[in-house]
């Protein structure tokens, strides 16, 4: 089999809130299978190519980073980007990287930053920050699935036309703290405000990302092996547990 | 003399409330005298001579062994309970803690450390005669925010006194406030030579590197090219737009790598490029991160001496024989028997601290098992993604045989553990915390440790029953 290469976008910059962890996840779960993984730090100063990647990443940072990298992301990095999820190459952003996917940005109080434009999806930044744990219920392959995960976000972000919501919020504020929903989905491309890390303590969406890529490498056909989600499964108990407020002695 | 004195005897009745309570009085006197008098640290500061120790990490340590050091030296020395840093916990050292009776002005140094925002509040109140910035890492973002911003508020309080500058220069975000304050400021940092022969003995042979904080010049958005590197973005670095790199530091440490820094008595030399003076320590608090603090410690006390009695002679040499007398047992660092066997407790807040810990552990010849112990409150910070963000990957190897987990986010640390290729021996919510200590002490050769390292509260709570339900002795600081 050929590598499966994860292209880590801007991760000198674009490296909150854990968002290793979601780029860790996906190495494990496709290492512990058997599948060889390539990480690529792709940042200012790095070329990529369409057909370089088959798992794109992209994290969110502070405002004085995404400032550095925000040029680099329109100007030189935007078309490529593009045209990879135009072609369905597999992505998962994250907060900031979620955001910049998006037609633009208004600053509270004034400011409009222009986006990628990649996606349809748009947001208002407000005084109010959401700060909290989150739960969030996805369906995947006809089964609903409970999403453990924290935001931390000042951004109300809007779907547009085309775009699907990832998940629909259990607790916490999600896209915007009216509709209900959370992130989005395009093709192959996801969005998501969870951090968490995201996909350690949630197995079913690291899956789903490597079959995605994987499918698209080898055809239709191609089944992901099975592999246990015992510890994963656990953590995410434990995490909902105390999210939900079951509290108490637990071993 | 406004409200002084009555805000004065609010504090100290408040204090004997809280002493007969049973409870520390730490902050609320300070708070309450604040309430009463406004302006109550300007007028409690007024012609005292004052260091303030600021920066995401090592103030408690740094001002532990500045304190000490300057005992050693013949001077009187107030400071305050570490934690007690804010604004209201500063107040109360003044109105609370005093200088010893007869003790003469000349010689009585307030020795604070001061949290990042809140430093920028009171500096002007307090006009240090000599503030120290250990370093700026990520901490709990969700409580702090930027670190450009965190920089920039400490900067803004240095602007509001005409104190001397100890900065360190390995850290581009602290060294950078140095850059339009040359002439008050001085830099202390570890040698290239050192970090170099560091990195060729231990590479970083991680799976994937860990997340940077200041890979950039903020100034021209380019990347630092870096000679050499330290831990986390400190290093010898260099933008190479505007040409901003590690200024030369005037206090240099330089240690042999094949050494362990995470034994006491470590050996390593501190010179003073400015007087061509070379003087041999051995460290006294064990862990790498601690040649840092020792490093701040020296260039600080170094530093207030020259201008407090600046016709003394041989001030360096001297300052470093006090670094002779620095105790270790303060409740960082320190080992408590239990039976033959001991535990120890690093505090650990955020990244950076975590990552450090888990290096001195992995370093540690004498570590039987590790505890991390895991909580996500307010004061911890509610999010517990930030473990993600530490390299365990490039230290599971040598990291003790028995890894337990705990704290009310257990399952996030465990899962964490697991990620980095070990299986947790035990795990389960602070409740359970002791059963799982006690198991470990069952299974701990003789004269072995236990290295817990919680976060904030699980400390609290933990230590509350280490006292309660193992009977141990609650000698700890916070």
């Amino acid at each position: 089999m050929e590598k499966l290469i994860i292209g880590h976008f801007y991760p000198d910059l674009l490296n909150l809130y854990g968002d290793r962890g979601n780029v860790l996840a996906l190495m494990r779960r496709a290492t512990l299978r058997g599948i060889e993984v390539e990480v690529k730090r792709i940042s200012i100063g790095d070329d990529v190519k369409n057909g370089d990647i088959d798992i794109g990443f992209i994290g969110g940072g502070q405002d004085s980073e995404q400032n550095i990298m925000a040029d680099d992301m329109k100007n030189v990095k935007g078309d490529v980007i593009k045209q990879m999820i135009e072609d369905g190459v597999v992505f998962l952003t994250v907060c900031g990287g979620y955001q910049m996917l998006g037609q633009y940005y208004q600053e509270h109080g004034g400011n409009r930053i222009e986006c990628l434009g990649a996606l349809p999806h748009y947001t208002i930044g407000e005084k109010e920050r959401f700060i909290n744990d989150t739960v969030y219920e996805l369906e995947l392959n006809g089964q609903t699935i409970k999403v453990a995960g924290f935001e931390n976000h000042s951004g109300r972000t809007y779907l547009g036309e085309g775009e699907k919501p990832f998940m629909k919020v259990i607790k916490g504020h999600g896209n915007n703290g009216e509709d209900g929903l959370e992130g989005c989905v395009y093709k192959n491309t996801y969005g998501t405000y969870s951090h968490g890390s995201l996909l350690p303590k949630n197995p079913a969406i690291t899956d789903m990302l490597l079959e995605l890529a994987l499918k698209r490498k080898y055809g239709e056909d191609y089944e992901l092996p099975e592999l246990s989600t015992e510890v994963e499964d656990l953590a995410r108990k434990q995490a909902l547990d105390y999210i939900e407020g079951r509290q108490g002695i637990q071993q | 003399m406004g409200l002084k004195a009555p805000a004065h005897a609010a504090a100290l009745i408040t204090k004997g409330i809280l002493r007969i309570m049973g409870r520390g009085a730490t902050t609320l006197p300070g708070k309450v005298a604040i309430k009463m008098c406004p302006d109550i640290i300007n007028k409690c500061a007024r012609g005292k001579k004052i260091i303030t120790i600021t920066g995401t990490n090592g103030k408690t340590t740094t001002t532990h062994m500045i304190t000490s050091m300057l005992r050693s030296l013949g001077y009187e020395v107030v400071t305050n309970v570490s934690g007690a840093n804010l604004a209201s916990g500063i107040a109360t050292t003044f109105l609370c803690e005093k200088p010893s009776r007869g003790a003469d002005p000349e010689k009585t140094v307030y020795v604070l450390e001061t949290d990042e925002a809140a430093f920028a509040r009171i500096a002007k109140d307090l006009q240090p005669k000599v503030c120290v910035v250990t370093n700026l890492f990520r901490d709990q973002l969700d409580r702090y925010g930027e670190l450009t911003h965190t920089r920039d508020l400490i900067a803004k309080g240095i602007d509001a006194t005409s104190a001397k500058i100890v900065l360190n220069a390995d850290d581009s975000l602290v060294a950078s406030m140095g850059k339009t304050r040359a002439e008050r400021s001085s830099y202390f940092g570890i040698s290239l030579k050192t970090m170099l022969e560091n990195n060729q003995l231990h590479p970083n042979n991680t799976i994937l590197e860990a997340s940077s904080d200041a890979a950039f010049c903020p100034e021209c958005k380019v990347r630092y090219n870096y000679n050499a590197r330290s831990f986390g973005h400190l290093g010898d670095y260099k933008c190479p737009s505007c040409g901003f790199s590690t200024p030369a530091k005037r206090f240099e440490l330089s240690s042999d790598a094949s050494g362990n820094p995470s034994d006491i008595g470590f050996p390593f030399d501190i010179n003073d490029t400015k007087n061509d003076m070379s003087c041999e320590l051995n460290l006294k608090i064990a862990g790498s991160h601690n040649l840092y603090n020792t490093c701040a410690a020296v260039s600080a006390v170094t530093t207030f001496l020259e201008n407090d009695r600046e016709e003394e002679a041989e001030i360096f040499e001297n300052v470093c024989k006090a670094q002779e007398n620095v105790e270790a047992a303060f409740g960082r660092m320190e080992k408590i028997a239990v039976g033959n066997k001991y535990i120890c407790i690093l505090l650990v807040k955020n990244p950076v601290g975590l990552d450090r810990s888990l290096s001195f552990v992995a370093q540690s010849s004498d570590a039987d098992s590790l505890m991390l112990v895991l909580n996500s409150n307010t004061a911890d910070g509610k999010d517990v993604s930030w473990i993600w963000d530490v390299d365990f990957e490039s230290k599971v190897d040598d990291l003790p045989q028995n890894i337990y987990v705990s704290g009310e986010r257990y399952g996030d640390m465990m899962l964490r553990v697991a990620y980095s290729g070990r299986t947790v021996d035990g795990y389960g919510t602070l409740e359970y915390a002791t059963t799982l200590l006690k198991g470990a002490l069952a299974d701990c050769p003789d004269g072995k440790c236990i290295y817990i390292l919680p976060n904030y509260t699980a400390m609290l709570d933990l230590r509350g029953r280490l006292v309660k339900e193992l009977k141990l002795k609650d000698f700890w600081k916070d």
